[in-house]
């Protein structure tokens, strides 16, 4: 019994997606805090800034979340990943694993997060459309709280 | 801050034991019991949020303690009500009478929001509406109204009759309706399981028919 029961644990483990980066994909461009800045007062409309790593336990729970925010909300709010601490590689597979179909950029020195205050990886930050800071989540976000951030800047 | 996720977790412990004070005819194992169901039904619940959000629980073992990224509803009070009901000697009645204690909890974790920051749902102008910090946007403090009716709903089902199914029955009907009923206040991106509130409300509903008329047959049926 105890063998049946670690071979389905065995194949259940073995089901996980295995996902590499695509290495046709060109790296994911660099960029500071004084660049970030630069972007979001161009863009012209409200922006959501979510910082990541591909080794970041947390950021795997809640890809999924941002992936749903950015399908639903994708028309009328930004959403801009920075991947911070990590590898080109990695960060690809991290990408295409959760679907996350919005720009992201590479911060190998934090200097993003560092520039806003921000400690620890994940971290997300809402914009308005002016390109001003509006609030900070630290950790892991979840849907209540993503939906209000979304909310005070899409109708701040 | 995952610490203030914390505040709100020991908020829903501490309504718990008081709830099992206070209401006296709870058995003594009830707070152990329901603390058990309560933590069954956090890590399935958040087993099944990973499996459908395409993460394998045995291949990121890790991110199962990662309870903010998602914990399914439905899933989790399942497994909590079946856990409790199997430590607590498969009877009924031990549920009925740990049910009111139970809504104390929830309603704790919902008045827990105060520390974690996420009290807040839609825009509204009502006068006691109020607005996150920094913001001109006042809002409804939705799960204020959630834990402020739990606590209502927890003193009305001890005015019941105590007869087997019925306090547990009018448990899951209260708890099931007043989340169905405050959904349309709270934000949200994937949307909340209102079918799953719906069923909630149905099974309580049933549950409660049904005891009600199976007391009326039987004189065992009344809670020892």
């Amino acid at each position: 019994m105890k063998r049946a029961i670690a071979a389905v644990l065995l194949v259940i483990t073995a089901c996980g997606p295995v996902v590499t980066g695509d290495l046709q994909q060109p790296d994911l461009p660099a960029i500071d805090g004084v660049g970030l800045a630069a972007l979001l007062s161009d863009l012209g409309k409200p922006a959501v800034i979510n910082v990541w790593a591909s080794w970041c336990h947390p950021c795997r729970s809640e890809a999924p979340l941002l992936a749903a925010a950015h399908s639903q909300f994708g028309d009328s709010i930004e959403f801009i990943g920075i991947d911070v601490q990590d590898n080109q590689n990695d960060a690809k597979a991290f990408i295409a694993q959760f679907g996350l179909e919005f720009d992201h950029y590479f911060d190998r020195d934090r200097s993003v997060p560092n520039q806003y205050g921000a400690i620890g990886t994940p971290v997300t930050m809402f914009f308005n459309a002016d390109g001003e800071w509006v609030s900070t989540h630290l950790g892991v976000i979840d849907d209540r709280s993503l939906a209000l951030g979304i909310d005070e800047i899409a109708n701040g | 801050m995952e610490f203030t996720l914390l505040w709100a977790a020991l908020t829903a412990a501490a309504g718990l034991w008081l709830g099992v004070r206070i209401f006296r005819n709870t058995s003594e194992t009830a707070f152990d019991n329901l603390l058990a169901a309560t933590v069954a039904g956090l890590a399935g619940g958040r087993v099944v949020a990973m499996i459908s959000q395409g993460l394998n629980p045995l291949a990121n073992p890790v991110d199962l303690l990662i309870v903010r990224g998602g914990v399914n509803t439905a899933a989790a009070t399942s497994i909590a009500i079946a856990v409790f009901y199997l430590v607590s000697g498969r009877k009924i009645s031990t549920m009925d009478t740990a049910a009111p204690a139970a809504l104390l909890g929830l309603a704790s974790w919902h008045l827990g929001c105060l520390w974690r920051g996420a009290c807040l749902g839609v825009a509204s102008d009502v006068p006691w509406a109020w607005s996150e910090a920094g913001s001109s946007i006042t809002r409804h403090p939705v799960e204020i109204y959630a834990g402020v009716g739990l606590v209502i709903i927890a003193l009305l089902i001890t005015r019941l009759p105590q007869r087997v199914g019925v306090w547990s029955s009018a448990g899951l009907l209260g708890a099931s309706g007043l989340r169905l009923a405050t959904e349309p206040l709270r934000l949200t991106i994937s949307g909340g399981p209102v079918f799953w509130y719906a069923i909630g409300i149905l099974i309580g509903a049933i549950g409660m028919a049904a005891s009600l008329r199976l007391a009326d047959r039987s004189d065992l049926s009344v809670v020892s």
